[in-house]
């Protein structure tokens, strides 16, 4: 039997050198409508009016005021759509957005047709395939795509690798009977795109909330040995290179590889990597997510979850993330305690005041990024909500 | 004149629940352009995509033509947060038809949105969530607060949930 349907309909008229656009949404739970007026020339939006139909929450029509945010974006700007993700869907409404693309992307292929009516007046003999593929397409809103398994060459490793191991703190001051706490898992702007936390600002926080160390982890993001060295100089705090990878099974925090991976790596490809280089994987936020709907509604139990394949490759799992909710912290716990593999416990911070919601607590000092990956390898550490406890 | 229409596009997504642990996923767009069709399958309860298939009836661009094999680089990806960053890195490369990489992207939308609907499905016929079960549902997922317009400050949703 069919669970759900939605229905999208969008037309083009063209008016006085403007496009006019109608969309509309119509599914199983929301039904919207948008008029989008978009002007001929570069295709930017001069206005745009929302109407709800159907929606869920008593506040979903509050979304309509921060449409307008909408005007002056141009469909063929590369940012397009990222614009659109980024200001419709997160002030507005994700459906709205939606929508918003299909009327922008039928807008400009409207305009392809536009131009081959112009071109056919000068050619009556040129085809539409010819015209289309024989003309350069425009720069339209094409999501930015990232290649897939570029992997850049391996420059400098070792010698990075050793300088990154000298911190300038070496002696942190810390009493090493004490438990050292680091949060393994934070980005930085501009390095994350999707964080707008600078450096600099982050380390004081961490420093100033009490944590022993950082370890940035920014997407597909190698940091120098040396701008992290001066990082650490700077802030006489201990600073500590990560990486968290996208591959095609989620997102993998790995520390101890120096490689620059950009894109989406195929797991077991990182797999071989991390082995090669002697490094250290952790599946970050295992089940971000997963519970949303309810286990129960997919069916999903820790027993099923553990046996994944995807399991039997990492070293770790970060059972403690703070972009999470916590019923998936604790499936991710359950998940790693039946697994028996080590558990770690990082903010995902993307913001400064996020850092160090949680932390991974070692047992004695780490100095540097020697000391982090023997000491993640030993395994002997656990996750802490470091902010709670520190209240 | 009159206003006729210069362009014109229909997309349909719809879900089907295969057997208890396969759901299927199909798009078709018909426009202007292009006519094609993706359907996909998911595995419950990974939520984790085990079959892809397309076929574009008729398209103008050759970037979309012989595409029928470009979009098994997204097997064994799961259908949830982070999965659009996965599906257009993934197919990015495999394809320069980026309707194509779209429609596997509404593929999942519509199963995610099916499980949303089983949620709302929950709550009285004919009526929106109340404001406390909305509340209820931010404080479960703090995710959601500031999400969009009706989770953000200023919501009567968001009132007295303290930011993440």
């Amino acid at each position: 039997m069919l669970k759900f349907k939605r229905d999208k309909l969008v037309t083009i008229v063209e008016k006085e050198n403007t496009l006019a656009a109608h969309g509309v949404l119509d599914d199983d739970i929301y039904s919207l409508e948008l008029d989008v007026v978009f002007s001929m020339s570069d295709l930017e939006i001069l206005s745009i009016k929302g109407r709800w139909h159907r929606w869920t929450t008593p506040e979903c029509p509050r979304s309509d005021q921060f449409l307008q945010e909408a005007v002056g974006f141009k469909v063929r700007d590369a940012d397009f759509s990222r614009k659109v993700h980024k200001i419709i869907s997160r002030k507005a409404c994700r459906h709205y957005a939606n929508l918003l693309l299909e009327c922008g992307h039928s807008a400009n292929e409207a305009m392809q047709v536009i131009q081959y009516r112009a071109a056919l007046a000068e050619n009556p003999e040129l085809s539409f395939e010819a015209f289309l593929n024989d003309t350069p397409a425009p720069v339209t809103a094409k999501t930015e795509i990232t290649p897939i398994n570029d992997i850049a060459p391996d420059t400098d490793s070792t010698e990075k690798a050793d300088s990154a191991a000298k911190p300038a703190n070496a002696d942190t001051g810390h009493d090493p009977s004490e438990d050292f706490f680091i949060d393994l898992h934070v980005h930085t702007s501009p390095a994350s795109p999707c964080s707008s936390a600078p450096v600099d600002d982050l380390i004081k926080e961490a420093r100033r909330i009490g944590l022993n160390g950082i370890c940035l982890t920014d997407h597909n993001h190698v940091w120098q040995a040396d701008e992290v060295e001066e990082l650490r100089r700077k802030h006489n705090f201990l600073v500590l290179r990560g990486n968290e990878i996208t591959t095609e099974q989620g997102d993998m925090l790995v520390f101890g590889l120096e490689k620059d991976i950009k894109g989406i790596i195929n797991l077991e490809d990182l797999y071989k990597e991390v082995r090669k280089a002697d490094a250290f994987m952790i599946m970050a936020h295992p089940f971000r997510g997963f519970l949303i709907f309810g286990a129960g509604q997919v069916g999903l139990t820790p027993k099923k979850a553990m046996e994944r394949p995807l399991f039997k490759l990492v070293d770790g799992i970060e059972i403690m993330n703070g972009k999470v909710t916590e019923k998936e912290n604790n499936f991710a716990a359950q998940v790693a305690s039946g697994l028996g593999l080590p558990v770690t416990g990082g903010s995902d911070a993307h913001e400064v005041e996020e850092v160090g919601k949680y932390a991974t607590c070692f047992p004695g000092v780490i100095r540097d990024e020697k000391d982090l990956l023997a000491a993640l390898k030993a395994g002997t550490y656990s996750p802490v909500a470091f902010k709670k406890r520190n209240r | 004149m009159p206003d006729l229409i210069t362009f014109s596009r229909n997309r349909s997504v719809s879900v089907d629940q295969v057997d208890p642990k396969t759901m299927r996923s199909s798009c078709r767009l018909q426009d202007s352009l292009i006519d094609a069709f993706v359907e996909m399958t998911v595995g419950l309860p990974d939520l984790e995509i085990t079959n892809v298939s397309c076929k574009v009836r008729r398209t103008h661009l050759k970037q979309c033509r012989d595409q029928e094999d470009c979009l098994q680089k997204v097997i064994g990806t799961r259908v949830g947060p982070g999965m659009l960053k996965i599906i257009q890195g993934l197919l990015g490369e495999a394809t320069d038809c980026r309707q194509l990489i779209f429609m596997v992207e509404e593929c999942c939308h519509g199963i995610i949105l099916s499980f949303t609907k089983d949620m709302l499905a929950l709550a009285p016929q004919g009526k929106e969530l109340a404001v406390e079960d909305c509340k209820k549902m931010v404080v479960d997922n703090i995710r959601l607060y500031n999400r969009c317009a009706a989770f953000a400050p200023g919501s009567s949703i968001v009132e007295g949930i303290e930011p993440p």
